[in-house]
């Protein structure tokens, strides 16, 4: 066999390219890929290990308690606290640390989407503004502009729904 | 032709011949994997298959969007962006407003998502009035579909894209290289790529908040009761019931991608 060399250096490339992908394989392929399916098996407890941000009213309750069961007994039971004051979650790790603190400034930078309560009625216009797509069947509903002008000399346009109804309970202030 | 005997082939002839008989053989190859790839799926046409990927293997999520309870109010749209720390002009989830003009005309609006609400009346075609004015209109929520059988995740060249037993689909944050084949594959406009971690992203019907035993963040919020999300694999629970007395529609079935979330009251308009 003449060329017999010739197969042996193909057959020594093969092996090296071979042993070389194995290898490299082995070092960016993660040992729990493939186990169930093509991706990292422990991709599915790294999403699971974020923690949840929305705590829940019954949560609230717990120190906000007279507020809760006002809350609670009212007719605005339905949207949660979270809906209008913002995640909770980072509150009560403030509070644990720092019993005096309150709804901060920093809880409010960290979750900048958090509503700072009672700020116009924007907030409940999210909600209550009749729009021509939403039921005028539900009682909830409500034309702002004509309530507004309706109540003029009660409140100035300038007033926030808040001035008059209480958010927790929606019962009417005044 | 006289036989060829090693000693006739010159080293050129020799990788020539390897390069066609090899070419050859990966060309033959390449037709079966293309007619396997080609054959598309068609929605409901394998009940068994369908049946075996939805029920019997323990827990099997599904989502159910009521357009007909919607208000718009944009509380889930909050919600989601908090709750997963969504970045400011990208979505997870968002709500869309359809006006139906009495000429045919359909307008479709979602400013921010919704996250800001909608206003009174939609800025469509200067607020015509008597017989010009709208005459129906509705909210539609949307979200990830977490699809049976998704493009999202056979694009992923790296494998980051992938679907859990429960039927959830997630991007794994540490395998993703952020091609954004993904963002481009999704029919349905449900991923992004987020410029904070240069990944893909997507609505996760909030895994982590369910495997805590607690609801996806957009579904607590909802003060309408128009997201509702549970074990479709157990018969009483509340998503079972709601699939089994309502009349569910899907988005683009046509697409054949067999979403798991699920729609009741969507109108042909919707897409
Ligand atoms: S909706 Fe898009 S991102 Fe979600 S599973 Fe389907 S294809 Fe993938
Ligand atoms: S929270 Fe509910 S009612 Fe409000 S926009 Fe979202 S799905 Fe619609």
């Amino acid at each position: 066999m003449r060329h017999a060399g010739h197969f042996v250096r193909l057959l020594a490339l093969v092996v090296i390219t071979v042993v070389g992908f194995l290898y490299v394989r082995s070092l960016v392929v993660p040992k729990d890929f493939g186990v169930k399916g093509h991706f990292r098996l422990s991709a599915i407890d790294d999403e699971g290990k974020r923690e949840a941000r929305h705590i829940g009213s019954d949560a609230c309750a717990e120190c906000h308690d007279e507020i809760g069961a006002a809350w609670k007994a009212g007719k605005h039971h339905i949207p949660q606290c979270e809906n209008c004051h913002g995640p909770g979650l980072l509150h009560t790790k403030v509070v644990a640390e720092d019993s005096t603190a309150g709804y901060t400034d920093k809880i409010l930078k960290q979750f900048p989407k958090a509503i700072n309560p009672g700020t116009g009625i924007t907030e409940c216009k999210w909600c209550h503004l009749k729009t021509f797509e939403r039921p005028s069947s539900l009682k909830y509903i409500v034309n702002v502009e004509k309530h507004i002008t309706e109540h003029q000399g009660t409140f100035s346009p300038a007033s926030r729904c808040i001035d008059c109804h209480n958010p927790h309970t929606t019962v009417v202030k005044r | 032709m006289s036989p060829i005997t090693p000693d006739d082939v010159t080293r050129r002839e020799f990788l020539e011949t390897v390069a066609k008989t090899g070419g050859q053989s990966f060309l033959f190859g390449s037709l079966f994997v293309n007619t396997a790839l080609l054959r598309l799926p068609q929605a409901g046409a394998d009940p068994k298959s369908r049946a075996e990927a939805e029920v019997g293997k323990g827990i099997v999520y599904g989502f159910v969007v009521d357009t007909t309870k919607c208000i718009g109010c944009g509380s889930c749209v909050r919600a989601c962006r908090a709750e997963n720390g969504v970045p400011e002009g990208y979505n997870r989830t968002w709500v869309e407003q359809y006006t139906f003009y009495p000429d045919g005309e359909v307008f479709v609006n979602s400013p921010n998502g919704g996250e800001n609400g909608f206003a009174d009346p939609a800025p469509t075609r200067n607020k015509p009035t008597g017989p010009e004015a709208p005459m129906r209109g509705f909210f539609v929520p949307k979200l990830c579909n977490h699809c049976i059988d998704t493009p999202c995740i056979q694009v992923c060249p790296v494998g980051a894209s992938f679907k859990t037993d429960e039927g959830v689909v997630l991007v794994d944050h540490e395998r993703c290289v952020g091609c954004g084949y993904c963002v481009q594959a999704c029919p349905f406009g449900s991923r992004y790529l987020n410029p904070e971690t240069g990944t893909a992203d997507k609505c996760t019907w909030c895994h982590h908040r369910v495997i805590k035993g607690l609801l996806p963040a957009c579904v607590v919020s909802c003060p309408a009761e128009a997201r509702i999300f549970g074990n479709v694999s157990d018969p009483e629970s509340t998503i079972s019931r709601i699939l089994a007395t309502n009349r569910v529609q899907v988005l683009k079935s046509f697409l054949g991608t067999r979403p798991r979330t699920r729609y009741i009251g969507l109108d042909s308009e919707v897409i």
